[in-house]
């Protein structure tokens, strides 16, 4: 009759016993066995265990479990206590330990804070639109020749589409409801009263205000662009020019090409940092330079495109109709195109495609001026996790050390009764209170640091009501983890120690678990990856900037001529030269099409059936000298004829394999009647584009506009005081051009502004390098200093029996140099592969030799020695006496 | 009705607590409503809304004595209380009047 009680799974009575409060487990029980046993009478055994398992699983609902008094807590209150006591009292002991421990994780909390604040401002990204998901953009896909010699995907993708488009979208499209066009970053002369300022401007269409969500902070956006002298602008452009006045309804002139009129019907708020689309103000794209020319265009590819659709799931339609609407249009000028340009058949021509407004900012491959790179947001959570792992490897290490002062606790507490459970929480509560310290002098770094990170990112992120509660949220949920984390490998081989053992004897903890060995050297490879890693960045950006890159760009003012492309900006050129001619502090002026880091034109030609392609550059006759340039044939051109001819580079001289360059001529421009631009010159390679890039075929032409117009005027300064010759310049320039504002940058600068990027991400590594530096210092300092303070003994013992100091030093360092040389060596491959992926951006590198390998590591080791050997000399010098007086 | 609102299985637990007076434990009642509705409920759910209906006032409990079945443990016996009772007729009764403001039409089976 019995013989059922003993099949009732035991495992789920003990689950039930756990959770079910104790007034009601009795009643409940019984009814569970109750039915338990009617069930082997009806289904047999099997089934009812089943059912019984089923039915206790059952009970474990709110209605039962919540039904608990958490009697215990009571208990675990003054427990808890009795931990938060004892890790006070721990910490205060060892005031150095503690004080490393939550430096290095505050740092750690830090850094990682801000790396979550940069992802989730990357992922912030035009997501503030009231219609965003049903807003998408428009991209070309198209063949490209260079890409396909180079074994990549043989599409370039780009954000600039013909004007046309967007009309034939809104007439023969059912599902699109708005269309823009939206250009920006064209800059022109605005001119109210007495006010000339450069302006940049961006040019829309109408739909721009129905789709996007930059609220109207006066007038009306109602029937806008209907007169195509309207402008909107935005608060701060209105008060630059208008003051306290209201603008609304004011007439200004802008002026890029040629002067219009414009009046101002709407302020609207300025876009904020995390939008894609920005703009000071903005025009029709009516009044945009050229527009009339490429209105009815599908080969002039101008016009970024936005579209704003009915409904959201009509994207995928989209797709397609755009397709058929491409081919409709654009089939006959791809088959031209492709005989043209002899693409191969199994390459499309090119495509239009589609991608939602806010995936624009991490779609790098098609570019737009604040597009960004996702690898970034990945590089700078490694990097956090990096310093995370170290920090949280020197907790771990640490308490494992200091293990030994803690012996005589554990045992006591073990034989009072406390199970290994309890120890575990204890040490666990004691890295939790450990990491929640941590993270508040962590939030004071993030508001130290914020700003100097936000200059090394770009980025402008804030403290807000908004993302503040967020934030410490993240904070204290990280500072969980890491307690946890950190806390629970120790926390579990310290609870595991046996009360007589630890009671009887005084063993001392060596650093002899291979465990804590693995840690260090861990730790001691991820910062030596870091260390390698910024060591090449430096290198790298040491190289480029010393570079000799075949001119000479110091002191060369570059000022805009802003007179647009025309005639008139190449005679304000001679204007200024005139204006100049009789200052001692200006050695020579000249201009050309496109400054240094301003841009450039390349032009495709066929040379015998082949395509060949050349960048070109208008420039005068003074310009080679201007810029020191140095030319290997030929001549300079005379101020009185060569209206045709050209300079060309080396590069280009290879490209056309020509053995006699002076008696060639270049027909670029594919006259079917003249031989084209005789060769006058060839010109010493110089780079004209930035160092990621080879120097390609250039050649450079004065004295016609078939090259192009000089928009830019150069001024090399001769010696002497900066401020002093800026004042002349400036001074002759108003009086020359009155109408013109007086805007400058130096070229040397603009080279250099090339690399900005590269720059920052430089000092973004060379920081997280000295973080982790310095909290695996603090960490191996700490490590030091209990070693020895554990071999005091043994020191005084070999002292004693006539050991050196040299001796004794090689005895308590050669381990870690040992552990570092073994982690330099596992890093060192890790960086040089990663390092070599970043250098591949660059045409021109510097070679990874053994020789910086070495001094790396040799200063590495001397970072470690000299951490280590404060406790080794500390050791060694003491009076053997003193320690061994109590044996 | 009263501030207090019943479910419509509490309302069936309660009464099913009246109808078996000094037997009414878990697995009574489930057993009842099995027999007498044709309904299969899971004991677990008729623990919880006994259990409410304590919290309610509706029902009081206290340990019966010592059994050899069940493994030796007490049954926790249920009574219904007059609040219980009151209820169980303000619903009724409520009910009833409701019942008799719709219209008297016969079923038809179509």
């Amino acid at each position: 009759m019995k013989d059922w009680q003993a099949s009732v799974p035991q495992w789920a009575l003990r689950f039930l016993r756990w959770y079910c409060p104790d007034y009601l487990l009795e009643s409940v029980e019984g009814d569970l066995l109750e039915e338990f046993e009617a069930d082997v009478k009806t289904y047999g055994i099997k089934k009812a265990r089943r059912l019984f398992i089923q039915h206790t699983l059952l009970f474990f609902r709110p209605g039962i479990i919540f039904r608990n008094r958490f009697s215990f807590q009571s208990i675990n209150q003054a427990m808890l206590q009795n931990y938060f006591k004892v890790a006070m009292r721990s910490m205060a002991k060892r005031k150095l330990y503690a004080f490393i421990n939550s430096f290095g994780l505050s740092i750690a909390i830090a850094c990682c804070v801000l790396i979550y604040l940069y992802i989730q401002d990357e992922n912030s990204f035009d997501q503030f639109h009231d219609r965003k998901e049903r807003i998408v953009r428009i991209h070309n896909k198209s063949f490209d020749q260079q890409l396909l010699d180079e074994g990549k995907e043989p599409y370039s993708y780009s954000a600039w589409l013909p004007a046309k488009l967007a009309d034939v979208l809104q007439d023969e499209l059912p599902e699109v409801e708005h269309v823009t066009r939206f250009n920006s970053g064209t800059e022109g002369v605005m001119r109210y009263g007495d006010k000339i300022f450069k302006q940049r401007t961006a040019f829309a269409d109408s739909g721009f205000f129905r789709m996007f969500t930059f609220p109207v902070e006066q007038g009306s956006t109602n029937k806008i662009f209907r007169n195509l002298h309207e402008a909107v602008l935005t608060e701060k452009v209105a008060t630059k020019f208008f003051g306290n006045e209201n603008p609304i309804g004011k007439t200004f002139t802008f002026s890029i090409n040629e002067s219009t009129e414009y009046v101002v019907v709407a302020i609207v708020a300025a876009p904020p940092a995390h939008s894609s689309i920005d703009f000071d103000m903005i025009l029709p794209t009516q009044a945009q330079p050229y527009f009339a020319r490429n209105a009815e265009s599908w080969s002039a590819f101008s016009y970024p495109t936005f579209v704003q659709l009915k409904s959201a799931d009509a994207i995928f339609n989209f797709g397609q109709h755009l397709d058929t609407l491409v081919n409709k249009y654009m089939a006959k000028r791809y088959e031209q195109w492709r005989e043209r340009e002899k693409i191969p058949a199994q390459y499309k021509v090119g495509e239009f495609d589609v991608i939602p407004l806010t995936d624009i900012h991490l779609s790098n491959q098609v570019y737009w001026h604040k597009v960004s790179d996702e690898k970034y947001a990945w590089i700078l959570m490694g990097i956090g996790l990096l310093i995370l792992i170290i920090a949280c490897i020197n907790y771990i290490v640490l308490s494992l050390a200091t293990a030994n002062s803690r012996q005589t606790e554990i045992g006591v507490r073990k034989v009072v009764g406390a199970r290994q459970g309890q120890l575990i929480n204890q040490f666990s509560a004691e890295s939790l209170i450990l990491s929640i310290v941590a993270m508040f002098i962590g939030i004071g770094l993030v508001s130290i640091l914020l700003p100097v990170f936000n200059q090394y990112t770009g980025k402008s992120i804030a403290f807000s009501i908004s993302n503040l509660s967020q934030i410490v949220g993240f904070m204290f949920a990280l500072a969980i983890i890491i307690g946890l984390l950190a806390g629970s490998y120790p926390a579990f081989v310290l609870s595991s120690y046996k009360p007589v053992v630890v009671l009887k004897s005084k063993n001392s903890a060596k650093l002899q678990t291979p465990f804590a060995k693995g840690m260090v050297i861990l730790q001691f490879s991820l910062s030596s990856i870091l260390i390698v890693s910024s060591v090449i960045m430096y290198k790298q950006m040491d190289y480029i900037t010393s570079k000799d890159l075949g001119f000479r760009a110091d002191k060369v003012l570059a000022i805009e001529t802003n007179a647009g492309w025309t005639k008139a900006s190449d005679d304000m050129i001679n204007q200024l030269r005139i204006a100049l001619s009789n200052e001692p502090s200006v050695s020579a002026v000249s201009g050309t099409s496109t400054s240094f880091n301003r841009g450039w034109s390349r032009y495709g030609y066929q040379v015998n059936g082949e395509n060949k392609e050349a960048y070109v550059f208008r420039v005068d006759e003074n310009y080679l000298s201007l810029f020191d340039m140095q030319l290997v044939q030929g001549r300079n051109f005379s101020t009185t004829e060569d209206t045709s001819a050209v300079i060309v580079n080396e590069a280009l001289v290879r490209d056309m394999g020509w053995k006699e360059p002076l008696a060639e001529y270049l027909n670029w421009r594919e006259d079917s009647i003249g031989r084209g631009a005789p060769v006058i010159g060839v010109v010493k390679d110089y780079n004209f584009l930035s160092l990621e890039n080879d120097i390609h075929p250039m050649f450079i032409g004065a004295k016609n506009q078939t090259f192009g117009h000089m928009t830019t005027a150069l001024v090399k300064l001769a010696l002497g005081d900066l401020t002093d010759q800026l004042a002349t310049v400036e001074r002759a320039w108003k009086k020359t051009f009155p109408d013109k504002p007086f805007e400058y940058t130096f070229v040397d600068q603009d080279v250099a502004r090339q690399y900005a990027t590269h720059q920052r991400w430089m000092k973004i590594m060379a920081i997280a390098t000295m973080f982790a530096i310095i909290i695996s210092c603090l960490g191996l300092f700490g490590l030091a200093g209990i070693e020895s303070l554990n071999r005091i003994k043994e020191v005084g013992i070999r002292k004693v029996m006539g050991a050196s100091w040299w001796g004794l030093m090689l005895l308590l360092n050669k381990k870690y140099m040992l552990l570092a040389i073994v982690a330099f060596s596992i890093a060192s491959p890790i960086s040089w592969f990663f390092m070599q992926e970043w250098l591949d951006t660059f045409k021109f590198k510097v070679d990874l030799t053994w020789d910086l390998f070495a001094l790396t590591l040799a200063g590495g080791l001397l970072i470690a020695l000299t951490t280590v050997s404060y406790h080794a000399m500390k050791a060694a010098r003491i009076n053997p006496a003193e320690t061994l007086k109590y044996e | 009705m009263s501030k207090e609102y019943l479910g419509e299985f509490e309302e069936l637990v309660l009464t099913m607590v009246g109808i078996l007076q000094e037997d009414a434990y878990g697995n009574a009642v489930v057993e009842l409503i099995k027999d007498r509705i044709g309904r299969e409920v899971n004991l677990s759910a008729v623990h919880v809304t006994l259990y409410r209906l304590e919290d309610k006032g509706l029902v009081k409990s206290e340990m019966g004595g010592a059994t050899q079945s069940r493994g030796g443990r007490r049954k926790r016996i249920f009574k219904i209380t007059n609040a219980g009772l009151a209820m169980l007729q303000t619903m009724k009764e409520m009910r009833t009047d409701l019942w008799k403001l719709v219209p008297q039409l016969k079923i038809v089976v179509a």
